[in-house]
């Protein structure tokens, strides 16, 4: 039955569940309706709610892109009970999708520039459609720097994509774990030490951070020591959601609502937000 | 042309509305006056100052059903809820009448909150004009009043022996009979005065206060009970819930407030309003500032209920009256 009612998801078939890390799964889900297909665009950074009939819905980022026309993708760490039920979902089963909400990376405004994208733990995941629209077009942006990090090597979602982006054009990835085991052989250090290490360049720069919000705030603190200003740095924020549609007032932050003014904000953006999140 | 209606035909007319569809009106329950489902007529309370919680409830339910999840087949369908039937709300004081059209800037704004939307439309609201002030009411100084007909379709203001009617809608229009009308002959009696609270300026003011101790201050004593977000006719947020009972699913809402400890924890366990002075500026913040920057108006119609109802005596106007007293921040 179709519905005009905004709270009311669309039927959709989780087509294929993969392991991204010990507690991160990658969700690839068709919309049911084939009439509604065509018309499910989105962009990076957007995001859509996922139902687990009978526990509830949550909101996850996107870390597909819409003009490959593949099947939607989320990565969902498990940590709730939303998360949780969603882990236990084998392929074919039915779930809910409403979205795409909320407002997106402003990849217009990179063109022509180089950009750092950092990421930490499954907040890396909406960067991924960053980096993807990025490296599908390539010759509209300057360098590209990838930093992924995570508190141990198991953790680094999209692992099994690291070659293909680390031998793109203009193009370096660099990963960090807080910890490390016998078989890495690679950096151990905190995302912002990292920031600080690779000197990066504001000159024709933008920086993209997503991750948990202490990473967030010592990266800024980084980024602002190497002369990043407000307006060359975009980060997301977070806040609890029940709609998307800025009636619930979850995500009330300011004047804002995270789900619909957000979830991207430029650090100048987030600088003239009365209340801080 | 004022008309009038006996107070006789009154109670004809709300028998009249209780048979053609649900009358909603004051009534005793316990030691409170609420707004129910009336079932007999004599149930009617006609003499209150105010009920114990706003009308609200009637609009957007305490709990309410957004979808049913049916199986069939192994697969799942939704079957969204729909409001069917038509509903008189009899007796909403002005105020809560005007808390209504606040409800109405964020729920139908596009895109629309259907059930609300479906309520909103099948609902007739027919106002009674208060005659005494309650103690703790501050209306006039929040953009209502006494003889406010913001959102109203009929309004009554009692008078000797019954009730001067004013039908402001075509809607309250079609459900006045004439032949229970007569020309007024008494004129209409004066509007009391309701205490004034400085409200006036008082959004930048919130913006000046909004740093410092003071919201730790007022919060120390609160027991986040809630009560003032209950009562309240605009406060609107709210949660979404699945409820698993015998099998059968539902995907429900529920009123939420800001106050609550958990409003903001997201997922993980962070959560950016841990602080419960953050959470108690959030709620004046609201209905201060961001509200009335949003939309307009001052998200408060001064009906006074909250301040009744805090345990803990937490009061708006003394709130309003420290803001204005504030300086610039620090």
């Amino acid at each position: 039955m179709k519905s005009d009612n905004p709270f009311v998801p669309h039927m959709a078939t989780l087509r294929e569940a993969v392991e991204l890390t010990p507690d991160v799964m990658l969700f690839r889900i068709d919309l049911d309706d084939p009439d509604l297909k065509p018309d499910f665009s989105y962009q990076p950074g957007q995001f859509v709610f996922v139902s687990a009939f009978g526990t509830g819905e949550s909101p996850f980022g996107l870390t597909s892109v819409s003009y490959r026309r593949g099947p939607l993708e989320v990565a969902v760490r498990k940590v709730g009970t939303v998360t949780g039920s969603l882990h236990e979902l084998e392929a074919g089963a039915s779930v809910g999708v409403r979205g795409p909400f909320g407002n997106h990376f402003p990849l217009d405004d990179f063109r022509g520039k180089n950009i750092h994208i950092i990421g930490g733990g499954i907040g890396f995941a909406p960067l991924r459609p960053v980096i993807l629209t990025i490296l599908d077009h390539r010759s509209d942006y300057e360098d590209l720097l990838i930093l992924n990090g995570a508190r141990t090597p198991q953790d680094l979602v999209f692992a099994s994509e690291f070659d293909t982006w680390a031998a793109s054009p203009r193009t370096r990835l660099e990963l960090t774990v807080d910890a490390g085991d016998k078989s890495w052989t690679g950096r151990v250090a905190l995302i912002p030490s990292v920031v600080r290490e690779l000197n990066l360049s504001p000159q024709n720069s933008v920086a993209v951070i997503c991750g948990p919000p202490i990473m967030i705030h010592f990266t800024l603190i980084e980024l602002k020591k190497l002369g990043f200003a407000d307006h060359q740095i975009v980060t997301t924020l977070e806040g609890k959601m029940k709609c998307g549609l800025g009636k619930c007032a979850r995500c009330n932050v300011g004047d804002k609502y995270v789900c619909k003014d957000g979830p991207v904000f430029t650090l100048e953006q987030i600088s003239t937000l009365l209340e801080q999140f | 042309m004022r008309q009038f209606i006996s107070k006789q035909n009154l109670i004809s007319w709300l028998r009249q509305q209780m048979e053609a569809r649900q009358l909603v009106a004051p009534t005793q329950v316990d030691d409170l006056i609420l707004f129910r489902r009336i079932d007999r007529v004599d149930d009617v309370i006609l003499q209150f100052q105010n009920t114990a919680t706003s009308p609200k409830e009637w609009l957007f339910p305490k709990t309410e059903t957004l979808f049913h999840v049916e199986r069939k087949d192994g697969k799942a369908e939704l079957i969204p809820a729909e409001i069917d039937g038509e509903t008189v709300i009899f007796g909403l004081r002005p105020c809560d009448a005007r808390g209504i059209t606040m409800l109405d800037l964020p729920y139908l704004a596009d895109p629309a909150d259907t059930l609300y939307r479906q309520h909103r439309q099948k609902t007739v609201l027919v106002g009674l004009s208060c005659l005494t002030a309650c103690p703790e009411c501050f209306c006039e100084s929040m953009g209502s009043g006494p003889e406010d007909t913001a959102a109203l379709d009929i309004m009554f203001t009692e008078v000797r022996d019954g009730y001067l009617v004013q039908a402001i809608t075509e809607k309250g229009r079609s459900l006045m009979p004439q032949a229970l009308l007569s020309p007024a002959e008494t004129v209409k009696p004066p509007a009391p005065e309701t205490a004034p609270v400085p409200s006036e300026g008082i959004t930048a003011k919130m913006r000046q206060a909004f740093d410092g101790p003071y919201w730790g201050r007022v919060a120390d004593r609160c027991i986040h009970c809630n009560v003032c977000a209950y009562v309240c006719p605009t406060c609107y947020c709210f949660d979404v819930r699945d409820y698993t009972n015998k099998g059968s699913v539902e995907r429900v809402r529920s009123w939420e407030s800001c106050q609550s400890p958990g409003f903001t924890k997201i997922a993980g366990g962070h959560d950016p309003r841990a602080n419960k002075g953050a959470r108690m500026r959030q709620r004046f913040s609201h209905k201060l500032l961001y509200f009335p920057e949003q939309f307009g108006p001052l998200h408060c119609v001064g009906c006074g209920r909250c301040v009744r109802a805090c345990p803990v005596n937490i009061d708006i106007r003394e709130i309003m009256q420290d803001v204005q007293r504030m300086g610039a921040p620090k």
